[in-house]
């Protein structure tokens, strides 16, 4: 019953780490109804940056993580404000093909300055295991599941509470009122976006603490934050905590019981489930519910 | 003329949460009748029109169209049943001409057209009937608002129905703009056809109902003849807000004799001024 | 001031401009050599594509981004009637066809009371989850090592059709995805499917089933996709899950449709063409870098072309105005 335990918590651990990764993915979603198809190569792009400052600098990857964020904040700020706003009045399958072109970009683009080997950043202390009783806690988790979770609850402070944050609420509600009000929808559209390119890198680096990663793994990223977006409702910043934990469960539940890979044919099955019966996802109300588009 | 009710719905309601947006609507409309149906902004008009119509599903009672249980069909099939609807907000198929916009309705809609040019050249009637036939060949972007009303009619009417729902098609319109609609009901209405018309414009509620419903909160406030509804204090009140009923009333009970300066008993303010629309004060 | 021609005439042309291309894509077999016909019969494959995805992507406006799982199951069944059950090329594509199909009606029902963004990743979802069930059922599959059709010896029920033979198969296929098209674009069925996408509610309002003519599209849509990717595994002997289901084949298909210019019958046609040959000529030019070229190509033709060229050729002729900065200007925040 202790593997069955071990397999819960690292299902846990995982969960909490996953759900930074899809939180970004979800907000852009939410507030602006733009489907990143390139969020997964910012996050392997952050597992690089972070990686580069540990080998280069020798800065700790939960230090050089701030730094990361940062850089890609700005990057993540010019994409939307210089491409992307460009087409997010047409039909969905524009942005979906013009975040595509940009995946190829990201992930060819890393494929040649990185190349494809799998990386990860080895520090002295993440193989280090916490235990308790029969299970071991590996410290490198432990870490990234608490700051993730406490950079997903810094992030609803953030949007509730600061100028900020209550701009992009109010334009993802109602884009017409918000540009009556004064708020310049390009500019918080674009503050949005380098918000989820952030958070995106900061989970990226803590990956990369945890697990090896390549650029192929981009892909991997980017529908893992659909599913955990869909589950938690777009926009909703706790559900993507409660749906990254589901999903980590359902990744290391799955892995424990099921042979071969069975558990993202059952990850994929959830999501499909959750869309035809609930698409305003598991945890509680969507984040609104109707959407005025000017 | 047979005695089923072209429309009839019993205990009709929809439930959105706790909300009750229609609550227990019984209503009967015979054949040939026009029907006006007035209420004060989210009082459940519209929303009476759509579970009608299939467009929402009823979560309580029954809808039954010349005596046939449709409860719950899907639009499509109370299109077949030659009911047709207006939209509130014009809803023309972007892409199509003018013309293409009604034929899709002579094609899919009873008659079921299978040759696309007899299903045009059919179009081209119904457009004349709305007085839209110089536009036949536009696209409905280039429309002028009230020329886009009638293309909404035209669609509706390009079902040959029974039983015609009109949502609001006054809304917005000028007085100038507003006479030709009347007469196009008019003109149907004396072909026989059976109307519900959904409005706020009073003028028009008093041109050609021949009874006035009145919804309240998702309830049937009050079925009537026009003057009457519309004469009705439980009725102005709803639309108008307590407070002017109750100075309405205060009006009347400081006056023992009716003086020819107050004129007929409070109505509400348009059906007498015969201007537009009504809209209730907070 | 195109010259007028008779009503008629005018009716039939492009069915005689269809039927000329075709007739001359059989006799252009004659003049090229072999690998430039593996490589042409590899651009009909995805004319095909991008036609059949035009049908429920382009005119009724449901943008499937799981369409590639209509490929890879086609594939996959061939390859196992082929490999198990020692069936004939030529009794397996249909069956391949059909039972795509089926799956497209099976899934369609749920998933087409979706509307936007919702759809696309549902039918995403379903692509990827399907291929993960391929994986794991290695018995039936060949699971993640792949599965290799049988084309010499006895097991052999058709003899290899080399790249003469696949050519002229993709030919007929794209010709095939090109009637379906023309058909639908001119018949009162090709007006459901605008009145769905220009306008759901009104459409279900005047009579049409909105419901039973989405389903019935997405299913025709994977017949033919399901065929193609029949020939496909036919072709590539050795087929894996990852490839066969690859999320990119889909994004290729919408690409080509958009750039051509979704909801015509030429748009597809063009963009699955000009793609094709830009693809390769980047390969062949810029090995290192193509796939970053053509993302930025991607991201450009997005921006500048989001109407497609076929629908911007038109617009423009009819306005007179040809800028491309007044496209962008159609879209932006």
């Amino acid at each position: 019953m202790s593997g069955f335990f071990q397999a819960t918590i690292y299902g846990l651990l995982q969960g909490g780490l996953l759900a930074l990764v899809a939180v970004g993915f979800s907000l852009v979603w939410g507030v602006m109804n733009v489907v990143n198809l390139s969020h997964g190569a910012f996050v392997v792009l952050g597992a690089y940056l972070g990686w580069q400052l540990h080998s280069s600098l020798g800065l700790d990857p939960f230090l050089g993580m701030i730094l990361v964020a940062a850089v890609l904040f700005c990057l993540g700020y010019a994409v939307q404000r210089l491409l992307i706003n460009l087409v997010v009045n047409g039909p969905i399958f524009i942005t979906l093909l013009l975040t595509f072109g940009l995946e190829l970009l990201l992930v060819q683009g890393m494929n040649i300055v990185f190349t494809a080997n799998y990386q990860s950043i080895t520090t002295s202390y993440a193989g280090n295991a916490v235990i308790v009783g029969d299970i071991q806690l590996p410290l490198g988790r432990l870490l990234a599941f608490a700051l993730a979770v406490v950079i997903t609850v810094a992030l609803v402070r953030v949007m509730s509470r600061t100028r900020v944050g209550m701009s992009i609420m109010a334009t993802g509600m109602d884009r017409g009122a918000a540009r009556l009000m004064g708020i310049r929808a390009r500019h918080v559209y674009a503050v949005t976006f380098g918000l989820a390119t952030a958070l995106a890198g900061m989970a990226g680096t803590m990956v990369g603490v945890v697990d090896t990663f390549n650029p192929a793994a981009a892909g991997r990223f980017t529908l893992l934050s659909f599913v955990i977006a869909v589950l938690g409702g777009l926009g909703n910043m706790y559900g993507a905590l409660v749906g990254g934990m589901l999903m980590g469960l359902v990744q290391a539940w799955g892995g424990y019981f099921l042979p071969g890979t069975w558990v993202n044919a059952l990850a994929f099955l959830l999501l499909v489930v959750v869309l035809i019966f609930r698409p305003s996802g598991l945890v509680g109300k969507a984040f609104y519910s109707a959407r005025l588009e000017v | 003329m047979s005695a089923t009710p072209v429309l009839e719905t019993r205990g009709l309601g929809i439930r959105f949460g706790g909300l009750k947006a229609v609550d227990d609507v019984d209503l009967q409309v015979p054949e040939g009748q026009t029907l006006g149906v007035i209420g004060p902004n989210g009082a459940g008009k519209s929303t009476f029109i759509n579970l009608v119509t299939g467009h929402l599903r009823p979560t309580s009672g029954q809808v039954l169209v010349d005596g046939q249980d449709l409860t719950g069909a899907k639009p499509w099939v109370i299109a077949k049943a030659r009911v047709a609807r207006t939209f509130q907000i014009v809803k023309p198929f972007r892409g199509m001409t003018v013309r293409e916009n009604v034929a899709v309705g002579v094609m899919y809609g009873p008659d079921g057209m299978t040759r696309m040019g007899p299903a045009l050249h059919r179009a081209d009637e119904v457009l004349e009937q709305v007085g839209l036939g110089a536009a036949a060949g536009r696209s409905p972007g280039e429309l002028s608002v009230a020329d886009a009303r009638r293309l909404e009619f035209a669609k509706a009417l390009a079902l040959s129905p029974r039983l015609l729902l009109l949502d609001e098609v006054m809304a917005g319109l000028r007085p100038g703009e507003i006479e030709p609609s009347l007469q196009l009901i008019r003109d149907l209405k004396a072909q026989g056809m059976t109307i519900i018309v959904v409005e706020h414009v009073m003028k028009a509620i008093l041109a050609v109902s021949d009874q006035v419903l009145v919804l309240n909160a998702g309830q049937r406030l009050m079925l009537g003849p026009p003057r009457d509804v519309l004469s009705d204090p439980t009725v102005i009140e709803a639309y108008l807000g307590h407070k002017y009923a109750a100075r309405q009333a205060a009006a009347q009970a400081a006056q023992p004799t009716p003086s020819p300066s107050a004129g007929a008993a409070p109505t509400l303010p348009a059906a007498s001024a015969g201007s537009e629309e009504v809209s209730p004060d907070a | 001031m195109a010259p007028t021609l008779s009503p008629a005439w005018r009716q039939r042309w492009p069915w005689a401009a269809g039927i000329l291309a075709v007739a001359a894509a059989f006799g252009l077999q004659t003049q090229l050599y072999s690998g430039q016909v593996r490589t042409v019969g590899t651009i009909f494959m995805f004319v095909a594509l991008a036609l059949s995805w035009n049908l429920i992507g382009g005119y009724t406006g449901y943008a499937s981004f799981g369409q590639v799982v209509f490929f890879g199951l086609g594939g996959y069944v061939t390859a196992a009637l082929m490999t198990h059950a020692h069936w004939s090329f030529w009794l397996a594509l249909p069956v391949s066809g059909l039972l795509a199909a089926g799956y497209g009606a099976l899934i369609g029902i749920p998933l087409l009371r979706l509307r936007g963004h919702y759809f696309a990743v549902a039918t995403l979802g379903v692509a990827e989850g399907t291929r993960e069930i391929v994986t794991n059922l290695p018995d039936l599959t060949g699971g993640g090592g792949g599965i290799t059709l049988p084309t010499v010896g006895a097991a052999a029920s058709t003899k290899y059709l080399g790249n003469d033979g696949f050519y002229l198969v993709f030919l007929v296929l794209a010709a095939l995805c090109l009637l379906v098209t023309a058909l639908v674009s001119r018949s009162k069925f090709g007006f459901a499917l605008r009145a769905i996408h220009q306008d759901e509610d009104a459409a279900a309002a005047v009579g049409i089933n909105t419901t039973r003519t989405k389903v019935l599209t997405f299913a025709l849509s994977g017949f033919l996709t399901g065929l193609v990717g029949a020939t496909y595994a036919f072709q590539q002997v050795t087929i894996y899950p990852e490839r066969l289901f690859d999320v990119e084949l889909t994004v290729l298909m919408v690409v080509m449709v958009v750039i051509g210019g979704s909801g015509t019958v030429l748009g597809p046609i063009l963009g699955a063409i000009g793609l094709q040959f830009l693809s390769e000529w980047l390969r062949q030019n810029y090995t290192t870098i193509h796939t970053l070229l053509l993302g930025a190509i991607i991201i450009a033709a997005v921006i500048l072309l989001p109407q497609g060229l076929v629908n911007y050729l038109r617009e423009a002729r009819r306005n007179g105005d040809y800028s491309l900065l007044a496209n962008v200007r159609r879209y932006r925040l």
